[in-house]
């Protein structure tokens, strides 16, 4: 599979991973058991509705107060040692990396899961600047050693069988040619992985959320990767964005109990760490980054896809997601919430429509945001921009036109049900596009609704 | 009650029958019913699609067909134009004659199961059922409980049809996933909708059922569209059929 280009729009993306059917199977039904089990471990909790209530609440009073949580979390930082840095973008972001990181001579470092480097592309760019970056995350080392970006947020290899996975293991790690069991690759994995950890010179997380009252971070995994690259090296980094603040532990508390639930009907992450401070001799950085989010935050709608808490439960029930593949998107984040925050970065101006806005989503999210109206938001804001896909700039006038003329609306359907009821069916596909290509054409009636009522029930 | 109905551009033009059938289930069930003219499309196609100021004047000729009609209650057989029609109705016009259209908006579904209850139907339609669970009437309607959501479970479209004798409910699996209709998603993503609308069509034939059951005729139409190309042994009814036919 190839990696994600850019410029090419989502149908015509999706198009390709469906002719695939029985892999487009595979992967939706992959995804589609991660949501049944969400749904048991949700229904397992009475309060869950609750939580959701909650969940979204604290995220909303954070961020509608976030300045003075931000600057209570870099006072506590400070109290406990924690260096904090600001970063408006992600080209600021990184050179802070790259400071700290040239600053203690690092030549190795160890990386567990943060979408927030992806977003600023850091690993190229250390890469370019001549430090090893591994990444730990066993779904993330697989797509690095395969020299792909994630295809989903949480479950960033689901695009890959255990197969492919051990033949990408053979090649870049030397398991056994052909072998493809889970225990072995991933014992093979974890193997290969200590050799990095004990070897490497500093240590780098993302942020699963920050606390304002204790200048604490909180990073969730489930292989303790994160915390092995905590707890070697005597320098860690950490990144996080701006709307990853809460208030304090009780938030905390929260949103735990329904993110790892969410995401793929865990209880809670195998390792949920606070960590609240450097280790002794050691250092701790935490890089506060920007990068779009305030602009976000000052529109209603948009800066309510910044309660997301990013467990990923949006692109596991979303259909389309499911059958059409993370690479698909234009945009590092795929499915419902990529196309919330993404659409703007989207130059095939195609993702929002990758959506049948079935509502799935607005649901399934555990801080309760409200996906598919901002996916229907982000159409108006593409409409308005004069970016429209599909040819819609053309016929959606002419739409509006005949639509508004009950003369001109009239004649038009009068024609489609002759030409349905009359014309052989080979004779109108070609110009029936997508709709009959796939499917038969509409039965037409002999006439409409409003000409029966006229001759059956005019008084 | 006298009730206008609001019977969607797709309906009057490509499925008469079911408004034929909504319009004798009314008046069986005793209503006083009538049909404003000027009616046009909700407007969805062009606002689903972002384009408000295209919309703007067939919205507002759909809304003022039924300003100043006297009724009770503005009926629609069709769960997704009913939702954009409100929405849409909201958004061009704040006058207190488009509010008191959009009070008397109802669901053909949620009229009969929330404001003029029906009892029991006497005529027996003795077949299997599969129930097309379509999402804005669910999401936006809540016309019964999304499998997403932990809140206490109802159905009002399995409510109604409970009161049919010799009726069998069967649910495809899953239960409410999206059809792929998704209006103008029918074309712009052809495979991913296709994809959508066999898995959809599949599970409902899956179930044993005869029928594929709705509130919905968009999807329904979808979901025919590729159970004939596909020589699926199903067909498809909209709710207003079964019932009137049950009475």
């Amino acid at each position: 599979m190839s990696q994600a280009q850019t410029s090419v729009g989502h149908a015509e993306k999706a198009d390709i991973f469906c002719k695939d059917e029985a892999r487009v199977d595979w992967h939706s039904k992959a995804l589609w058991l991660l949501r049944q089990k969400r749904d048991r471990a949700a229904a397992a909790i009475p309060e869950w509705e609750e939580l959701r209530t909650l969940g979204s609440e604290i995220k909303l009073h954070t961020l509608t107060h976030l300045p003075q949580y931000l600057e209570q979390f870099e006072a506590n930082c400070q109290k406990n040692g924690i260096i904090v840095h600001w970063a408006k973008d992600g080209q600021e972001h990184n050179r802070i990396v790259h400071e700290i990181l040239s600053k203690h001579q690092v030549k190795k470092l160890v990386k567990s899961k943060s979408m927030l480097t992806e977003e600023c592309h850091l690993n190229p760019y250390l890469e370019s600047k001549g430090i090893e970056v591994i990444d730990t995350d066993l779904g993330e080392r697989i797509i690095q050693l395969n020299k792909q970006p994630p295809s989903h947020i949480v479950v960033p290899a689901i695009h890959l069988k255990k197969e492919e996975v051990g033949e990408l293991f053979h090649n870049k790690i030397g398991t056994e040619k052909g072998a493809s069991d889970p225990t072995y690759l991933t014992r093979s994995a974890r193997a290969h992985l200590r050799e990095h950890f004990l070897t490497a010179d500093a240590g780098m997380t993302g942020v699963n959320m920050a606390i304002a009252e204790d200048g604490a971070i909180v990073v969730c995994t489930n292989e303790g990767n994160a915390d092995m690259g905590c707890n070697l090296p005597k320098l860690t980094l950490h990144s996080m964005g701006i709307d990853k603040l809460i208030p304090n532990n009780e938030a905390a508390s929260v949103l735990l109990r329904t993110l790892a639930r969410n995401a793929i009907g865990q209880l809670i992450t195998t390792y949920s760490s606070f960590y609240h401070g450097p280790k002794p001799g050691g250092e701790m950085h935490v890089i506060i980054v920007d990068n779009g989010r305030s602009e976000m935050l000052k529109d209603k709608l948009l800066a309510e896809s910044l309660k997301c808490i990013r467990c990923g439960g949006c692109m596991n029930t979303c259909p389309v997601y499911r059958r059409s593949g993370g690479y698909s998107y234009n945009y590092f984040i795929p499915g419902p919430i990529g196309i919330a925050v993404g659409s703007n970065q989207d130059d095939t101006n195609t993702i929002p429509w990758a959506c049948t806005l079935c509502g799935s989503c607005t649901y399934v999210c555990p801080t309760k945001v409200p996906l598919h109206n901002i996916i229907a938001y982000q159409r108006r804001l593409k409409a308005e921009a004069g970016k429209l896909p599909y040819g819609k700039a053309g016929y959606m006038p002419m739409v509006g036109k005949v639509m508004s003329s009950p003369t001109l609306l009239n004649c038009a359907m009068s024609v489609a049900r002759f030409s349905l009821r009359y014309l052989p069916g080979s004779l109108l596909k070609p110009f029936a596009g997508a709709w009959g290509k796939y499917r038969e054409l509409p039965k037409a009636p002999a006439s409409s609704f409003e000409a029966w009522y006229k001759k059956n029930r005019s008084k | 009650m006298k009730i206008a109905l609001f019977i969607p551009c797709l309906v009057n033009q490509l499925l008469p029958q079911v408004a034929i059938a909504t319009t004798e289930l009314l008046e069986k069930l005793g209503h006083d019913v009538i049909l404003p003219e000027g009616q046009t499309c909700c407007g969805q196609p062009m606002t689903n699609s972002g384009c408000f100021n295209e919309a703007r004047s067939t919205v507002m000729k759909l809304l003022n067909a039924f300003k100043g009609v006297e009724c009770d209650a503005i009926v629609c057989p069709a769960a997704s134009c009913l939702v954009a029609a409100k929405e849409n109705f909201h958004e061009y016009d704040n006058s207190p004659e488009a509010k008191a259209v959009i009070d008397k908006l109802y669901e053909l579904t949620e009229f009969l199961h929330d404001v003029a209850p029906v009892d029991s139907f006497p005529r027996a339609f003795p077949h299997k059922v599969s129930l097309q669970l379509s999402c804005h009437g669910l999401r936006m309607l809540e016309l019964a409980n999304a499998s997403e959501s932990m809140k206490p479970g109802f159905n009002k479209m399995a409510a109604l049809l409970e009161k049919v004798p010799g009726v069998e409910i069967l649910y495809p699996e899953p239960r409410d996933e999206c059809c792929g209709f998704g209006g103008t998603f029918a074309m712009d993503e052809g495979a991913v909708s296709a994809k959508m609308g066999n898995d959809k069509a599949q599970a409902h034939a899956k179930t044993g059922a005869e029928y594929i059951v709705g509130f919905d005729p968009s999807c329904l139409m979808h979901l025919d569209g590729l159970i004939r190309r596909h020589k699926l042994p199903i067909e498809i009814r909209h709710l207003a059929q079964i019932l009137n036919d049950a009475i």
